[in-house]
């Protein structure tokens, strides 16, 4: 029969080499057997659309082949959570930075947008893109290789042998806050505010005796801006070594303070910080020079501000909904 | 409110508990001689189903660890691969009855104590 034939054909097909022939052999006498013996009870031959269907129950070709195949796996079970951990890794802290940093960048930097890009969206795009499957394949390939060849070496090396309950990692409480922590917080804040109210209260800012900057028109505000976080900042470090552990409280008042702090630092980058410089031996054509280089550096780092403003963001309500279900699950 | 599970899912359990029950019944029906189609009928008779793509891969991975022996004889003018019960495969054999029997035993136990 024609049918049968090519059948047992695409089987050999993907069959391991050395055994081709005879788990066809085998097969094919499995086949004319249960034909022969449903001919024998219908006393008559079976017609072609009956085969067909006989050989259709016996499933895929491909699929019967496969499950004479011996189990290769090219990380097998045990490493694989371990792969995928690496891998995460990877995705969560390098590319999705990569990603937002550039999101960041095109959004606020004209410059870089027409670096990226030469003006056209879909060329910034596909120029990520291909950043991003590079940067995948360069750390993907060897990765996976090496844990393709730790998967071939575990069973002689024993690697899950070598354990002590003693040795695994202390339990962390994500929620406890370290006294030293708090106590660094608070020591630096008020070092910070007593420097801050002194040598920055006056828009003029003297470096030395003989240098001095002269700051934006908008310094107090960010001047009044930055010590209300600083304020509240340390309230909350004196909470935090008081009663070490975080609320739900204290973390809104923690990205209330994180976000304004990230804002001012944005509205810092395009203030144009810098309004005059003086020194002795310095020309006003070099002051200017300094003076607009300055500035014009801030800029250009403000789209990294953005960047830094949403992680700070993200940090602080992923700690916010960490809190909320923590509550919720002690509740129950 | 109880949420029957799906199909899928209790194929998969059901299946995963058929397959250690599958040596344990191949290597039983073979104490006595038989090829593959046979075999595959015998069990069919006695209620366990199973389709060629799962038996012939068991029987070579059977062969291979010493469990079975096979023959290629030509029987109705077809040449036919014989299988038998070898003797660690008897061995083996008994030493799995016991382990059913236990296992047997230990869930009507369990069962029992949850009535």
């Amino acid at each position: 029969m024609e049918l049968i034939e090519r059948y047992l054909e695409a089987v050999k097909f993907w069959l391991p080499r050395r055994q081709k022939d005879d788990i066809i052999a085998e097969l094919s006498g499995d086949i004319y057997a249960q034909i022969e013996d449903r001919e024998a009870s219908l006393n008559r031959k079976l017609t072609e659309a009956e085969v067909e269907e006989l050989l259709k129950q016996r499933g895929n070709p491909l699929l019967v082949a496969n499950r004479f195949q011996p189990q290769n796996q090219l990380i097998g079970p045990e490493l694989f959570p371990v792969y995928r951990f690496v891998l995460k890794i990877f995705a969560f802290g390098y590319l999705m930075p990569y990603v937002l940093v550039w999101i960041g960048m095109m959004l606020f930097s004209p410059a870089f947008r027409i670096e990226q890009a030469h003006a056209s969206g879909l060329g910034a795009i596909g120029s990520l893109i291909s950043y991003l499957w590079i940067a995948t394949c360069l750390v993907g390939c060897p990765v996976t290789a090496a844990f393709a060849i730790l998967e071939r070496m575990q069973e002689r090396m024993h690697l899950f042998d070598c354990w002590s309950p003693r040795k695994l990692a202390h339990v962390r409480d994500l929620n406890h806050i370290p006294r030293t922590n708090s106590a660094f917080e608070l020591g630096f804040g008020l070092i910070f505010i007593v420097w801050w109210i002194i040598y920055l209260h006056s828009p003029v800012v003297w470096i030395g005796p003989l240098a001095q900057i002269t700051l934006s028109p908008q310094w107090p505000w960010l001047f009044w801006g930055y010590l209300l976080v600083a304020l509240v900042n340390l309230t909350l470090a004196a909470n935090k070594l008081m009663h070490p552990q975080w609320s739900e409280e204290k973390a809104v008042m923690r990205l209330f303070s994180d976000l304004a702090g990230s804002l001012l630092l944005c509205w810092l980058m395009k203030a144009d910080l810098m309004a005059g410089f003086a020194a002795a031996n310095t020309t006003p054509e070099q002051s200017l020079a300094l003076t607009e280089a300055f500035n014009h550096w801030m800029r250009t780092i403000f789209p990294v501000a953005v960047a830094l403003t949403l992680v700070v963001f993200a940090t602080n309500v992923y700690r916010i909904v960490r809190l909320h279900r923590s509550q919720k699950r002690d509740s129950l | 409110m109880v949420t029957p599970l799906n199909p899928e899912a209790f194929e998969n359990l059901r299946l995963e508990l058929r397959r250690g029950c599958l040596v344990l019944a191949v290597l039983a029906a073979l104490r006595r001689e038989q090829y593959g189609y046979t075999l595959r009928k015998i069990l069919s008779e006695r209620g366990l189903e199973i389709d060629e793509g799962t038996l012939y891969p068991l029987l070579r991975r059977l062969e291979s660890q010493g469990l079975l022996a096979s023959e290629w004889r030509e029987e109705e003018k077809r040449k036919k691969r014989f299988y038998l019960l070898s003797v660690s495969g008897a061995l083996v054999l008994e030493q799995l009855l016991d382990e059913w029997s236990s296992l047997d035993s230990s869930i009507r136990e369990i069962l029992k104590g949850e009535k």
